[in-house]
């Protein structure tokens, strides 16, 4: 797996540090700082079948922890260890029908510095497969839209993942692109371009520790 | 008894025309400075109060038109868009909104609300006028941005005429035209075939971006006049086009085939009987009926057939009296009511017909109260069965500062009615998740029988909301000034604003169980246009002239604005992390260019040798909201802005013979995704054989 792991953008952490500053001086505090990971592979395509002209993938999802920030084995699927799972478009949470944890998540419409407390009369969704999701999912009603005349995928701006962990704790994600490398390939790129360098999420999350729901 | 024997005439023109005794003609033949289509009567150009843009016969031959579309697209603040068909885009107003006539007649059958104007073939037009700014206080529904009236003109005595050209593509156009004539009696037939192979421009597909058509127009035209005073005028046309769709789509070295046929047939008969009382009073009695089918056929090896079915009938009888009440007051008054009906597969039921009852009042008050001065003001109510009703007033002026300056100013109402595609549609698409759309007049009920039947798995808020559709609405202000220093040289400068509410969009209104989406149909849009239009032109000498124009528009979607200003729509920085959108981000209405250019070169000698390099530009527009936040801003997709430069060149002869040559898109400019209806450098020869005839009948 080629994943990069960036620790931080030094702006975050000094902002964050400035904010802390200014406001809760004498708390001493696990810095809750935003994590991007870059390149996540999600189920991507490895062929185009000859017969039906569509293409294939593996048909396995990519189970994620944010709190340990690391991809999670597919052995570990039916445990509490991963938070999200992803194949394609398709984002799962750690509870209801995909899993046995406490996961939840909800979709919520804003900037990502402006999520700062989750209020208390948010409602997490559950995963009730194949009916609905926690992360809708379905161009123009989630957090992405397909264009058919393009064949691109475009996360839409302002969309903010309000993720309830499966052990229970609070994160907020924003996904940033679906493209290898972070870069929404060109409509003129070629067909298979836009087949075998999909399905490579870029985003950035913030994960609070402490059970809280403010970040 | 007279009257009874002109209604029999209406049906049965041919076989009583050697019975009909010859008396003299006495209606005026029309020059080519007078418009109809501003006022609905005869008025010279110069004494018009609205925006009216003449093509004559002459400057559509010279530069090689063949469909109203080759011509429509070189003129300024007209742009051809390329979504069902080639539909036209005035002043930044999309297809629906405006109306387009022959004769006065309206054209039916919209896909999507587009009129496929390539379905008009123009060898036998003596001009088309073009009338910018609403105009339903004449026009009624429709006459939104303006209105295009194609005009035939039986009257013009044109000796036969046969012309047939050939061009890339196996591009074939054959046309005849012939005129018969006496003192009382005129007959005008057109016979046009047109065919080509089509072309494609998409790397990647085998298919064809214009599939092989053929299509076949005809028009007959008669006039009896009567009397001195009484004439009757009968038009019947007959256009079928034939569209063969072979569609191939290569992916990973696996071809799917479809195949299909497409099939479009348009009739209309128009007759009007005129008699003219006195020099002061005039009346006209019109009746039309027409007919658009469109039928569809497609053939997958993956997939079950599949049939699309549109049939619209209009019929409509109208009556316009013109009274001269003195030397300086006119008016005309008028009435009429339309029945129509269409049925479509995509409507519950293809073999009911969806029917409509429009009834309407005009009338318009010209006075010139001195020789620099005219005001015009006219209203017009339409009554309609299903929807709400409309009234729709106009004002305009020319004031003459002097023989050099003129100022024209109008201000309208237009409106459009729903369609029936809006109330009546009942479409479910299989082959793309399974989404439904419901017209306004039944989505209520179909959904709550699905409701009832489990199906519904939410209802939203504007559900609630839904009800009979009214119109939309736009009113519009045109402001000219017009600028003749000497016989040589024009200059106009005009500012437009039209303001648009009450769109009618589709919005979602519930989810099936499934999750699939249920649209309707709200009231709920407000958009504006608004920009400049700059025209020029001079003759340097006898022979060599140039004429240019510049439009620059704005567009904008008012409540998108709002949402913008409230911080409510989002973009994404360089680094690809969200933030608010601006205002100075947001670009309009999509398929919109903010400036457009035309610069044309002309030479005519009086030896018939005729030449002209035409150069059109257009600037960038959004095509595509890619980046789905549905406002159209600088992170979306837009079409290159580009040059498309034509030639051509061609003699007549003395001897009725003539030669042109011509070549479109000299640049081979081409944007396959953006400009399919653009084909790469095209190349056309003509020969044209005109004898001069004797009239004889």
């Amino acid at each position: 797996m080629k994943q990069i792991l960036k620790p931080f953008l030094l702006l975050l952490t000094l902002s964050s540090i400035l904010f802390s500053c200014t406001k809760e001086e004498t708390t001493i505090e696990f810095p809750v700082t935003a994590i991007t990971v870059s390149n996540l592979p999600a189920d991507t395509v490895l062929g185009i079948n000859a017969v039906t002209g569509m293409p294939f993938s593996a048909g396995k999802y990519t189970f994620y922890s944010l709190e340990r920030n690391a991809i999670v084995p597919n052995a570990d699927s039916a445990s509490t260890k991963w938070d999200l799972a992803f194949a394609g478009t398709k984002i799962l949470i750690n509870g209801g029908t995909s899993g046995t944890g406490l996961g939840g998540a909800f979709i919520y419409t804003g900037l990502f510095d402006n999520v700062k407390t989750i209020s208390n009369d948010s409602v997490f969704k559950t995963d009730n497969a194949p009916a609905s999701f926690a992360v809708t999912y379905g161009s123009g009603k989630g957090w992405y839209v397909y264009d058919q005349l393009t064949s691109l995928v475009t996360p839409l701006a302002g969309r903010v993942l309000v993720i309830r962990t499966a052990s229970g704790k609070y994160a907020k994600l924003e996904i940033i692109n679906y493209y290898k490398g972070g870069v929404t390939l060109p409509i003129t790129a070629s067909d298979n371009d836009k087949l075998s360098k999909q399905r490579y999420y870029t985003f950035r999350y913030t994960y609070q520790p402490n059970g809280s729901k403010t970040f | 008894m007279k009257l009874r024997l002109l209604y029999f005439l209406i049906f049965t023109p041919i076989c009583l025309f050697s019975q009909i005794p010859f008396v003299k003609d006495t209606i005026q033949l029309q020059g080519d400075s007078v418009v109809v289509t501003a006022t609905r009567s005869e008025r010279k150009l110069s004494n018009v109060t609205v925006p009216v843009t003449i093509i004559n016969a002459k400057s559509i031959q010279q530069i090689g038109a063949l469909r109203l579309t080759d011509i429509l697209k070189e003129q300024p603040g007209i742009t051809m868009t390329s979504g069902f068909g080639a539909g036209v885009q005035l002043q930044g107003l999309n297809p629906d909104y405006t109306i387009i006539l022959i004769n006065g007649e309206p054209l039916v059958g919209r896909t999507a609300g587009v009129l496929d104007l390539n379905r008009i073939a123009l060898g036998n037009i003596k001009k088309i006028e073009i009338v910018k700014g609403p105009s339903s206080s004449l026009y009624g529904s429709e006459a939104m941005a303006g209105v295009i009236n194609i005009i035939t003109d039986a009257t013009t005595k044109t000796p036969l005429q046969t012309s047939i050209r050939y061009g890339t593509y196996n591009t074939i156009d054959a046309g005849v035209n012939n005129t018969l004539a006496s003192k009382s009696i005129f007959y005008q037939g057109y016979y046009n075939y047109y065919a080509t192979d089509g072309y494609s421009i998409r790397p990647s597909t085998a298919s064809r971006v214009t599939t092989p058509i053929t299509r076949l127009a005809t028009n007959q035209q008669f006039k009896y006049n009567l009397t001195q005073n009484t004439n009757l005028l009968v038009g019947m046309r007959f256009t079928n086009e034939q569209i063969k769709n072979e569609l191939s789509v290569t992916n990973g070295g696996l071809t799917i085939n479809s195949n299909g046929t497409e099939k479009n047939t348009d009739y209309n008969v128009s007759s009007s009987l005129n008699h003219r009382f006195s020099n002061s009073l005039k009346t006209s009695f019109r009746s039309y009926i027409t007919r658009y089918n469109a039928t569809q056929n497609l053939l997958t090896i993956s997939g079950a057939p599949y049939t699309d079915i549109l049939d619209h009938l209009f019929n409509r009888l109208e009556n316009q009296t013109d009274w001269v009440v003195n030397k300086k007051l006119t008016a005309i008054v008028g009435g009429g009511a339309v029945m129509e009906g269409v049925k479509s597969s995509r409507y519950d039921s293809e073999k009911i017909r969806k029917t409509n009852t429009n009834q309407y009042a005009f009338n318009q008050w010209e006075w010139t109260p001195n020789a620099k001065l005219i005001l015009i003001g006219g209203i017009r109510f339409d009554q309609n069965q299903t929807y709400a009703s409309a009234w729709s007033p106009k004002a305009s002026m020319l004031y003459k500062i002097n023989k050099q300056h003129r100022i024209r100013l109008s201000i309208g109402q237009g409106f459009k009615a729903p369609d029936f595609r809006q109330l009546y549609l009942n479409f479910t698409n299989a082959a793309a998740g399974s989404y439904s759309v419901f017209g306004t007049a039944q989505a209520q009920k179909v959904i709550g029988q699905l409701n009832s039947l489990g199906q519904i798995g939410s209802l939203y808020n504007n559900f609630y909301q839904l009800k009979s559709l009214q119109p939309e609405y736009a009113t519009g202000t045109h402001l000219t000034w017009e600028f003749e220093p000497n016989a040589k040289s024009f200059y106009s400068f005009q500012l437009f604003r039209n303001d648009i509410r009450n769109l009618i969009e589709v919005q979602q209104v519930g989810a099936y169980v499934t999750g699939a989406q249920i649209y309707s149909y709200l009231n709920i849009g407000r958009a504006f246009t608004t920009g400049l239009e700059i025209e020029a032109k001079h003759q340097f000498t006898n022979h060599f002239s140039i004429s240019t124009a510049y439009q620059y528009l704005e567009t904008g979607d008012k409540d998108q604005i709002a949402q913008i200003k409230n911080g409510t729509v989002y973009t994404r920085d360089a680094n690809g992390l969200s933030r608010k959108l601006n205002v100075s981000e947001y670009v309009g209405l999509p398929n919109n260019s903010k400036h457009k250019a035309q610069l044309k070169f002309n030479y005519n000698n009086q030896n018939g040798l005729f030449g002209n390099i035409r150069a059109l530009y257009r600037s960038k527009w959004a095509v595509n909201n890619t980046n789905g936040n549905e406002v159209y801003d600088a992170g979306d997709s837009f079409a290159k802005g580009y040059i498309a430069l034509h030639l051509a060149i061609g003699k007549d002869y003395l001897n009725g013979i003539g030669f042109q040559f011509g070549c479109d898109n000299m640049l081979n400019y081409i944007d396959a995704l953006n400009l399919p209806n653009l084909p790469g450098r095209t190349f056309f020869a003509t020969l044209k054989i005109q004898k001069s005839q004797k009239h004889i009948l």
